[in-house]
């Protein structure tokens, strides 16, 4: 949206209302349980490893990345769905409108493209991620395909930009992002009104793009202009923005920016939510826990070693084996004897692909899928 | 003798240039909180560890989308030293139960 004055002037009123400071100078998030807090204004929070023992990620302890002051509240009758550009029927669509489409439900991880950025050496600039800015959930509303062929989409545009109700502060470029048609118009792509059969509520109410098996770049939130187009977006983020180099970097070095390309899709990857890195364990039968997903794929396989990769073993997979969701996967072990275990996952997906143990270091940090790893400490019982 | 002498200056040297650097540092830290804070809160500066060039990047970026910063060279020296990327990484900091 491109901002008025109002806006701005609302979109401060709303920084400077949230979050709460109490006196211990501690942050609350509404509606949040406690969070790693890279940031409070605007919000970017982590999930704790300790609250990913569920295959749905509950909306409280889902991770949030905002790039720009959260928007005033909507108000659901207020709200307008733009639709311009090259369609038959430019107009507007209220939240009854998108309500009176079928309704679909679909299961997708939710991947920030930083996610594990605080693992790359040499660091890089940006939120400095651990393990937790992911999150699975049901996501349910109308196709994204059905809203545009109501406006009567010209099937001959190649890409759909799309604007959100948040807006830059100062002279910070506007969130929008384009996306080929072929994707926007795939029948997982949907306009969510709910997540986890509730408001989305600061994940993008009342209306949050879902784009199943890309990263969270294209999950624009609070959607209110959709754009058919021949041209890609030529936005900030679009680019330079959200690129990944075509020919992989010496770590640390500068790329060359006619060599950088849009991220579409999402490498193979696992997590090990449990035991926690560095933390102790006493002798004994134990659970390692984890989660892995495959962004357009389904994940086929994890491996887990106890012994810093000697030897692998296959981990239980959670039954649900679909594409765009993870996988949940634990394995029992009782340590021989006490002390220090390095604990290893490595995915495979569908399409054969297998998590690498050197992730390709980039100048933005993004797409980290390294073989997960943590130490833990085994002392006698 | 002479070496001791010189490790004399040495020393005299830089108590000099930490005094000097004392000013500029807390100069650097007004000026974070001038120029940056009318946007974003600072917690997502004091989670990085980033080598001097990527912190005047990370300027320039700002400059550009709008930051008037009028201290620039103070405000560096602040970021560098205390954010810099010898420096550890912090703990992560946790948010207040909001439920």
């Amino acid at each position: 949206m491109t901002p008025n004055r109002r806006q701005i002037f609302a979109a401060f009123l709303a920084a400077a209302a949230r979050p709460m400071r109490s006196a211990d100078d501690s942050v609350t998030i509404a509606g949040k349980r406690p969070m790693i807090l890279h940031n409070d204004r605007p919000e970017d929070l982590e999930t704790p490893l300790r609250y990913f023992d569920s295959w749905v990620t509950p909306i409280d302890v889902f991770f949030v990345r905002q790039h720009l002051p959260r928007p005033a509240t909507i108000d659901p009758a207020a709200y307008r769905l733009n639709i311009s550009g090259m369609v038959a029927k430019p107009g507007q669509l209220t939240l009854a409108d998108l309500q009176k489409l079928p309704q679909q439900t679909v299961p997708a991880t939710l991947e920030c493209t930083g996610n594990g950025r605080g693992f790359y050496t040499p660091k890089v600039p940006g939120i400095q991620w651990g393990r937790g800015a992911v999150g699975n959930a049901e996501w349910s509303g109308p196709r994204l395909s059905d809203v545009l062929k109501v406006a009567g989409v010209d099937t001959k545009a190649a890409f759909l930009e799309l604007d959100g109700a948040d807006v830059g502060v100062a002279a910070t470029p506007d969130f929008v992002r384009s996306m080929p048609m072929e994707k926007a118009m795939h029948p997982a792509t949907l306009l969510a009104l709910k997540m986890n059969g509730q408001s989305p509520d600061i994940h993008g109410f009342p209306a949050r793009l879902i784009v199943p098996g890309w990263d969270g770049t294209s999950w624009v939130k609070w959607v209110t202009r959709l754009t058919p187009t021949a041209e890609l977006n030529k936005g900030f983020f679009m680019n330079p923005g959200y690129r990944y180099p075509k020919y992989s970097l010496p770590p640390g070095s500068a790329p060359n920016p006619a060599e950088l390309e849009i991220i579409e899709g999402m490498p193979v990857k696992s997590s090990l939510t449990s035991p926690e890195d560095q933390s102790k364990i006493s002798l004994g039968p134990t659970t390692i826990r984890g989660f892995a997903w495959a962004g357009e794929n389904a994940i086929e396989r994890v491996e887990v070693s106890t012994d810093g990769g000697s030897r692998w073993q296959n981990a239980q997979l959670s039954a649900q084996k679909l594409p765009f969701a993870w996988r949940l996967f634990t394995i029992n072990w009782t340590p021989a004897a006490p002390g220090y275990y390095t604990i290893m996952s490595r995915a495979t997906d569908t399409a054969g692909r297998v998590q690498p143990i050197v992730p390709a270091w980039n100048p933005s940090g993004y797409l980290w899928n390294g073989i997960d790893r943590v130490g833990v400490i085994v002392e006698k019982a | 003798m002479m070496r001791i002498r010189l490790a004399l200056i040495c020393l005299g040297s830089s108590v000099a240039a930490i005094a000097a650097d004392q000013a500029t540092l807390d100069l650097g830290k007004k000026e974070e909180a001038r120029s940056c804070l009318a946007c974003h809160s600072l917690r997502i500066i004091h989670s990085q560890r980033l080598a001097r060039a990527a912190w005047g990047r990370e300027l320039d970026k700002m400059a550009g989308w709008g930051s008037q910063i009028k201290e620039r060279e103070a405000l560096l020296e602040y970021l560098v030293a205390n954010y810099g990327n010898d420096k550890p990484m912090p703990v992560p900091e946790m948010s207040a139960n909001g439920k």
